[in-house]
């Protein structure tokens, strides 16, 4: 397993509202991770995850400091721009896990491909059919997200996030909205991701084990105040 | 299909409701504009067409002495295009039994060859045979004749039955419907023994190379030196208006008044049309984020909007084009069967085609463009943590009504109609300004109500008897002397004159009206100056459309008038406002002393003891008896109730159309503010659903919503009718210039019925567009409402 600099935070703060009434939701961090590495990003609410998460996935700027990912230093880059990156190499997988609803699941995940161009045309479906085999709900392909399961929607929503093969998962409370059973079909679906060398980043509030991520960072109070 | 295609129709067909809202809107606007696009087009070229194909005369010159000239002679003369002889009397004809009205005859040189004024056959004989007439076919709608009926004609005292030989049709006149006059031409001969004039005493002419009027007027002075160097005098000349058909003034305000109104329609769909698209942004927002985070381009996410606009746009297209092109073609030939002329336009002009397609598909994008640029401007953080309303603009809107001290429903209601400012704004805009014109027509009317309320009032006789010539006072009111209900009789004079040009004695003829200067039975109204008086100076006044011919004189002016081949020197000491022909009012002493030494009276003014519509009408038939039975050469008896009718029925399509369309104009924003309480009501079906949980009955989540509509609608209204004040003030300014003349003011009126129609009809149309949406909203179940993003 190749292990080189994939991320990498320097002194990033984040900051809202006027000088008078600041909120700091992040101080000064120092991040490095690499490729292939499972990461929990752990903290109580109010703590930074989000924010952080959003630095990770180019959403939100820095207000000082630089985000650098695979090369690109992300706050750089235009909303243009920025979209395409993101889809080349970061996949999203939200808590409500964010399906559009007017969309079957495959043509969800098609949709992604269409947006970021990088597999070719030819090949999208049988793409998108095995990421949906891959994930165990193929049969599911020519629904539409209303009438799944919530665990069936966020495998949906994890296929959508791997459409592009970006080397970057970002997942955002994946399991907060599942039951236990679902919960451990989707942790293992992350861990397999891992295993084919993805850099995967979960956040969130729940207790994590050393055992299940390779790396957990918590934070408190926009600092990371454990890196293990 | 591709992804983004498949969104959109995806977005379409889950907001079926919405998106027909979206095509409705826009077929309405669109088939609004469309119809007028179309009828504009139709109509603007087939009137003219009509008018110009029967080659009119430039000039019309009267002489009792053509007959010293062949008429080839003048034809020869530098500048003539064409001359032919188109004799005109002015008789009287039978259209019902007892119902006598004006006829215009005319003698026709050659039925077969018609050089200028051309008629068309319509039915029976094109050349009518000796002794028989053809009718203009407008004629047939206002009286019983047919072909092979005889008409009763007289003129003077000659009374004759004329076989009709044949209907023809004569574009270039007013419409016989409009004016209440018959028109019927037949051979010189027939003319002749007819109207009991010599034949070639009217000359019709067309010059060579004339590009307007001012050129026609300076052709007709060269010709009328020509004519004396030939020892022809010419006693009257008449200019018409260059290339332009008499009733050109009433299409113009017709189109003018569709045009306006029917555009402002469109605009209000289209509002409608860029409020719909703003709320579908604004309930997409997280999918947006959602579709940039996972790698979608603005430039992508505006194709998925560009396509849906495409497709609102082809399919109100598909919709409004055939409608439009169907009502346009139904319009125009309402309008040419009230007017009296031929659609002739089969296939319209392709940019007619393109200018609605483009209508559809382009102005729908256009007007959505800045909205689907600031939906797709946001950051993805900002569009993923969308909830609706904001929390910091939902502070800083409610403050403004925090000081408001009620409490409860009303409160709630307020402050929800307050939160977007901007769509609450453009709704309250576009339903005022529905009302607005819907109240503006209503004014529009009440001021040509009371025009012709004040001309009914100003004219104090209730019949009017008109010879063609000027005779003796007793000799005139000899015949009526036996006649039942006459309270008073005055007798009055009148002729024909001309202003004097510099060149020579041209221009227009304008009507003379000579009358007691202290006449009881008009009472004109004077917009400027006052009213004639016995005077040392020939005073004169006359009313706006002769100040329009005059070229506008000014008050204290001195005229040099042509009466009976005198020129006179008349100073002008008022101007009168008339829904009538050009007049000159003058004093009957001062005329009488310059030109009418014998005191010949060619009207008489009958006022009625009891003055009663039936009366009148009763008195009215009284005199006509009596005129038949006299040797009277009579042009015309009139009840004032009739003159009023006649002038109506000119205003009726006018009026018609400005309250039909002011309807649709009220129709389409009453449709904007469904559509606004609509996306306020889905855009908090989430706030529902917590106000549902929290013990809210839907009964009083209901009343919230009506409350709100009936807060949109009485502000619209209360702005609507103080928005129509100077609407109406404009539209009366453009109505008046349109109808009666450059210099004449059609006054603002306020129309009370106007008022409380307007009121109860937006106040209706108020309900039902917070009703509609209300009970939609109600409807949604609570866990529904909740789990609503």
């Amino acid at each position: 397993m190749i292990f080189s600099n994939l991320i990498n935070l320097e002194k990033v703060s984040r900051s809202f509202g006027p000088a008078s009434s600041r909120f700091d939701a992040l101080k000064e961090i120092d991040l490095i991770i690499k490729q292939g590495e499972y990461i929990a990003i752990v903290g109580k609410s109010g703590s930074g995850k989000s924010t952080l998460l959003n630095m990770l996935t180019g959403i939100d700027h820095p207000s000082s400091g630089s985000v650098t990912i695979n090369g690109t230093v992300v706050h750089t880059l235009n909303e243009s721009s920025l979209a395409t990156w993101r889809g080349k190499n970061i996949g999203i997988v939200f808590q409500f896990f964010q399906l559009i609803p007017t969309l079957t699941i495959i043509e969800n995940i098609l949709m992604a491909m269409d947006f970021v161009g990088v597999i070719p045309q030819k090949d999208r479906k049988k793409r998108a059919e095995a990421l949906l085999t891959q994930t165990g709900i193929l049969s599911q392909a020519n629904k539409f997200p209303s009438t799944l399961s919530g665990g069936e929607q966020q495998r949906a929503a994890i296929a959508r996030a791997l459409a592009n093969d970006p080397p970057i998962i970002v997942a955002d409370e994946p399991t907060g909205n599942l039951d236990s059973k679902t919960t451990e079909v989707i942790k293992s679906l992350f861990s397999g991701l891992v295993k084919a060398g993805k850099t995967v980043i979960v956040v969130t509030h729940e207790q994590v084990s050393r055992t299940e991520f390779g790396r957990i960072i918590t934070l408190k109070d926009g600092r990371v105040v454990e890196d293990k | 299909m591709n992804m983004v295609v498949k969104k959109a129709w995806g977005d379409l067909k889950v907001n079926l409701g919405r998106t027909m809202l979206v095509i409705f809107a826009l077929s309405i606007g669109l088939w609004g504009v469309g119809s007028i696009i179309v009828s504009n087009s139709i109509l603007t070229h087939d009137l003219r067409k009509n008018f110009l194909d029967t080659v009119p005369p430039q000039a019309i010159l009267s002489s009792k002495d053509f007959y010293k000239v062949d008429i080839n002679e003048i034809r020869k003369m530098p500048n003539i295009e064409c001359a032919e002889y188109r004799d005109l009397s002015l008789l009287r004809i039978e259209v019902n039994p007892d119902e006598w009205i004006p006829l215009w005859l005319f003698g026709v040189e050659n039925f077969n060859q018609f050089n200028m004024a051309k008629v068309y056959p319509q039915k029976g004989l094109q050349t009518p045979s000796p002794g028989t007439l053809l009718i203009e076919r407008d004629g047939l709608l206002i009286s019983h004749l047919i072909i092979g009926s005889r008409a009763r004609i007289r003129a003077g005292k000659n009374k004759f039955k004329v076989l009709i030989s044949g209907i023809n049709f004569d574009p270039a006149q007013a419409p016989a419907t409009q004016d209440h006059f018959i028109y019927a031409y037949t051979d010189k001969k027939t003319y002749s023994a007819i109207s009991g004039k010599s034949h070639d005493q009217r000359l019709i002419v067309r010059f060579k190379e004339v590009r307007s009027k001012k050129e026609v007027e300076y052709a007709t002075d060269k010709l009328i030196l020509g004519l004396k160097s030939k020892k022809i005098s010419v006693n009257s000349i008449n200019i018409p208006k260059f290339n332009e058909h008499p009733h050109q003034w009433q299409l113009n305000t017709l189109l003018f008044i569709v045009g306006v109104i029917g555009l402002l329609a469109f605009i209000m769909g289209a509002v409608l049309v860029s409020q719909l698209m703003s709320a579908i942004l604004a309930s997409q927002v997280r999918q947006i984020g959602i579709l940039k985070a996972i790698g979608g381009s603005k430039r992508k996410i505006f194709h998925i909007y560009l396509f849906m606009l495409l497709v609102f746009g082809v399919v109100s297209g598909m919709i409004a084009i055939p409608l439009a092109l169907s009502t346009g073609y139904a319009f125009s030939r309402f309008v040419a069967q009230i007017i009296n002329f031929d659609i002739l336009t089969t296939t319209l002009p392709l940019r007619i085609y393109v200018y609605l397609t483009a209508a559809s598909i382009f102005l729908p994008i256009l007007l959505s463009l800045p909205i689907i640029l600031k939906g797709l401007n946001g950051s993805v953080l900002e569009a993923l943590n969308d909830y609706g309303v904001g929390r910091s603009s939902l502070k800083k809107k409610t403050d403004t009504v925090s000081k408001t001290r009620s409490t409860g429903i009303f409160t709630l209601a307020l402050r929800n109609t307050m939160r977007k400012k901007t769509r609450l704004a453009i709704t309250v805009i576009s339903m005022a300004l529905g009302v607005a014109i819907f109240s503006t027509g209503f004014n529009v009317r009440q001021s040509i109500y009371d025009l012709l309320s004040n001309f009914r009032d100003g004219l104090r006789y209730d019949v009017q008897v008109v010879i063609n010539e000027g005779i003796d006072r007793e000799a005139f009111l000899l015949p009526f002397k036996n006649i039942d209900n006459i309270k008073t009789i005055e007798a009055w004079n009148g002729g024909r004159g001309e202003l004097q040009s510099q060149i020579s004695k041209t221009t227009d003829g304008i009507g003379i009206i000579s009358l007691p200067a202290e006449t009881k039975l008009l009472k004109l109204n004077i917009i400027e100056g006052r009213m004639l008086r016995k005077s040392p100076e020939t005073e004169i006044l006359i009313n706006q459309q002769a100040r329009e011919l005059m070229h506008n004189p000014k008050v204290g002016d001195t005229l040099v008038l042509n009466l009976k081949d005198k020129a006179i020197k008349t100073k002008l000491v008022g101007i009168t406002e008339e829904f009538e022909k050009s007049k000159i009012y003058i004093d009957e002493a001062q005329y009488d002393a310059l030109v009418n030494p014998k005191h010949l009276v060619n009207s008489l003014m009958f006022v009625a003891k009891d003055d009663r519509y039936d009366k009148v009408i009763e008195l009215k038939k009284s005199i006509e008896r009596a005129v038949e039975a006299s040797d009277l050469n009579v042009i015309y008896v009139m009840s004032q109730a009739e003159r009023v009718k006649v002038i109506y029925d000119h205003l009726q399509i006018v009026l018609a159309t400005i309250l039909f369309l002011a309807m649709l104009v009220l129709i389409v924003s009453a449709l904007g503010m469904t559509s606004a309480t609509s996306i306020n009501i889905m855009e908090r079906t989430r706030e529902i659903g917590i106000m549902r949980a929290i013990g809210a009955t839907p009964k009083m989540i209901y009343r919230i919503f009506i409350l709100e509509g009936m807060i949109l609608s009485t502000v619209s209204v209360f702005l609507g009718i103080v928005l129509a004040w100077p609407l109406s003030i404009v539209a009366s300014y453009f109505f008046g210039n349109l109808m009666l003349g450059d210099q004449a003011v059609l006054r603002y009126a306020f129309s009370l019925e106007g008022f409380w129609v307007t009121l109860i009809a937006t106040t209706i149309f108020g309900y039902f567009a917070s009703l509609i949406p209300a009970r939609k909203a109600i409807m949604v179940s609570t866990r529904t409402a909740l789990s609503y993003e």
